[in-house]
């Protein structure tokens, strides 16, 4: 409707043109192209999606508030949920600081060549199996593991670092896994930057340091954005790594979900759970968009 | 050299095709398929051997392996109402939990013969098809075969064997341990005293540390030595010792649980499935299986067929230390309450 609205105020006679032809223009064929993407999104997540929370206030004595209330009313689900939520924004935090100067440095390479190798690098971990990594992150962690020894060697420490089975082991498996994820949201967005800018505040007399944090650092912040919700969103579901590289402390919540789907057999706590995991996320993302929502960096131009 | 490569992609798709047909042909004529859940791993290889082809070779059926058995699933299958499996074979108690689900087809007991099973191991849903023992397991490097722990108290006494320790992350074999450690009498465990499991359980918390969910965790733990000594699988532990690493088990106090056979309800080969049943209940299917792998027979006839050292090794010899046999019927009860005070207790 819009398009064709421009089009009138464009001075384009619109009147005489034919029927058919309007219609060809409406059933573009770049529309389909989006058009079923989005059916297939909207039927293969949104209808299970909605199935599944439906599970939440319905059990089969029909509808029931029992589930949620049980979900606020007692104690350990909201602190797993919180303990979930500290988690996520941990790794999400140690991803950032670990992926922003390397995207850095990969933009900043002059040879296509190198660039591509070290690119090819960062994917290596997405080919090996989740479990096998995190069985490997147990022998390299414990106290008789690589690093202990190394360290013990060199007399740093002469009792072992306790990094597994606790929050470190956890934080430093998930940061693994997730890494990758990061460090090809900010690098896209760097590479995108017209480096002239930066070279213009040089000129202008602006010190390295000033026109990297004025210029090029603002302009990153939509990658860093976006790789942090991705890293979030995904450390938010995680359970596998955390139960095996976590202690009795590190609980969360999908850990409970999944002991609801498969050995309580309770889908109606399960949905709860994670219907409300699901809120929980959707009001922080939304809470960052509008917090973000006058970022320059953000608008369209 | 591309056209040299598509030649051999296009007729590598023609075979393919071929290759479809022919098997499909085949199909039509073929014995009935028969679906068999399991839980994978050594335990498919062995069941393999011992259950499946035999019983393939005697009714001229060929079996269909899926694995591992996922409860889950299990309940989702049976909310859509399209049964894929035919024969599950599960943890005992969600045999008796899974059937108040109303997931079962109830067992024909004229077709299947119980003689030499214990009646703790039958319900009319599920009948149990083999034993596994949590036991007290150790480091052998830390301890040897005369000084280690040998009662659940020891395990508790972290003066008298030092190290740290590993128990499952689930409150079933847990809670037993932690009543036999505070002294309650064997013959006495069941019904279980749940608070004074927890109170018990508080004292050997600090020590423990890591909670296993994958079998595989507690032979890794011991044998790096990062705990001295584990409630674990028994078959796990000695299969990783077979091969080599420092670690043993006390069969003393070991606590007994089966896994049973199932019949999803509105299973498509359900007369097949309880032959199948049957046949694997048999003291002769049971025996080869026990030769195999480090689990002990549900029907007591079987043992006569086994060797003294294989008894010894499945703990089921004579002169073998006593064990508890966990009353199955309890947890089926109590599992949902007692799991979730668990799981509170864990993160307190």
């Amino acid at each position: 409707m819009l398009r064709e609205n421009s089009k009138v105020d464009n001075g384009v006679h619109n009147k005489h043109v034919p029927f058919f032809i309007r219609l060809k223009k409406i059933v573009d064929p770049k529309w389909i192209m989006i058009l079923l993407p989005l059916a297939f999104i909207l039927i293969t997540t949104f209808i299970p999606m909605i199935n599944l929370f439906k599970l939440s206030v319905v059990d089969e004595n029909g509808f029931t508030l029992k589930y949620l209330t049980q979900v606020f009313t007692q104690q350990i689900y909201l602190q797993v949920i919180f303990l979930t939520l500290k988690i996520a924004f941990l790794v999400t935090l140690s991803c950032l600081v670990l992926a922003y100067p390397v995207s850095y440095f990969i933009v900043k390479l002059k040879s296509p060549k190198l660039k591509k190798v070290i690119l090819q690098l960062i994917m290596i971990p997405f080919w090996i199996s989740l479990l096998v990594r995190t069985f490997s992150w147990i022998v390299v962690l414990q106290d008789q593991g690589v690093i202990n020894s190394m360290l013990k060697y060199m007399g740093i420490i002469d009792k072992p670092a306790p990094l597994l089975f606790n929050t470190a082991g956890v934080l430093i498996g998930m940061t693994h896994v997730l890494l990758p994820y990061m460090i090809l949201n900010v690098y896209s967005t760097m590479e995108g930057i017209d480096r002239n800018l930066v070279q213009v505040a040089q000129v202008m007399g602006a010190k390295p340091t000033r026109a990297f944090w004025e210029i090029f650092f603002p302009l990153s912040i939509p990658g860093i954005l976006s790789g942090s919700m991705l890293v979030f969103i995904l450390a938010l579901g995680y359970f596998i790594t955390p139960s095996l590289l976590g202690g009795a402390h590190d609980m969360t919540i999908s850990m409970l979900i999944q002991n609801n789907i498969s050995n309580t057999l309770n889908w109606s706590l399960a949905s709860a759970l994670s219907l409300i995991l699901f809120l929980i996320t959707l009001v922080l993302l939304g809470g960052l968009l509008f917090l973000m929502r006058n970022h320059p960096a953000l608008k369209e131009d | 050299m591309k056209k040299i490569i598509t030649g051999i992609l296009s007729l590598g798709l023609l075979l393919n095709l071929t290759g479809c047909s022919s098997s499909s042909k085949t199909a039509t004529n073929a014995p009935k398929e028969l679906v068999v859940v399991d839980w994978g791993g050594n335990y498919t290889d062995v069941s393999k051997k011992s259950r499946y082809e035999p019983f393939e070779k005697k009714y001229n059926v060929t079996i269909k392996i899926v694995s591992p058995t996922d409860y889950g699933k299990f309940k989702a299958m049976e909310q859509s109402g399209n049964i894929e499996w035919d024969v599950v074979n599960v943890d005992a108690d969600f045999a008796i939990r899974g059937a108040k689900e109303n997931l079962f087809e109830k067992l024909d007991y004229n077709i299947i013969k119980t003689d030499g099973v214990d009646k703790k191991f039958i319900s009319d849903y599920g009948i149990g098809s083999e034993t596994f023992a949590v036991a007290i397991s150790y480091n052998t490097k830390t301890f040897n075969a005369s000084n280690h722990p040998k009662t659940w108290s020891d395990v508790w006494d972290t003066k008298k064997f030092p190290g740290a320790r590993s128990f499952q992350k689930y409150a079933e074999g847990t809670l037993e341990a932690a009543l036999l450690a505070d002294g309650v009498a064997p013959d006495k465990l069941f019904p279980l005293d749940v608070d004074r499991a927890f109170a018990s359980l508080d004292k050997i918390k600090p020590s423990v540390k890591s909670w296993w969910t994958a079998g595989a965790q507690a032979p890794q733990l011991l044998a790096t030595g990062e705990v001295s000594t584990a409630a674990a699988w028994s078959g796990r532990v000695l299969a990783a010792k077979k091969q080599g690493s420092p670690e043993n088990v006390e069969y003393n106090q070991a606590l007994i649980y089966a896994d049973s056979w199932v019949i999803p309800k509105g299973a498509p080969n359900k007369d097949l499935a309880m032959k199948f049943i049957n046949y694997c209940t048999t003291a002769q299917t049971q025996a080869e299986f026990s030769k195999l792998v480090d689990y002990a027979p549900t029907n007591s006839k079987a043992l006569p067929l086994l060797s003294e050292e294989i008894k010894t090794r499945l703990g089921q010899s004579t002169n073998s230390a006593k064990q508890i046999v966990a009353d199955i019927q309890w947890w089926a009860d109590n599992f949902n309450s007692v799991d979730a005070r668990f799981q509170k207790w864990l993160l307190k």
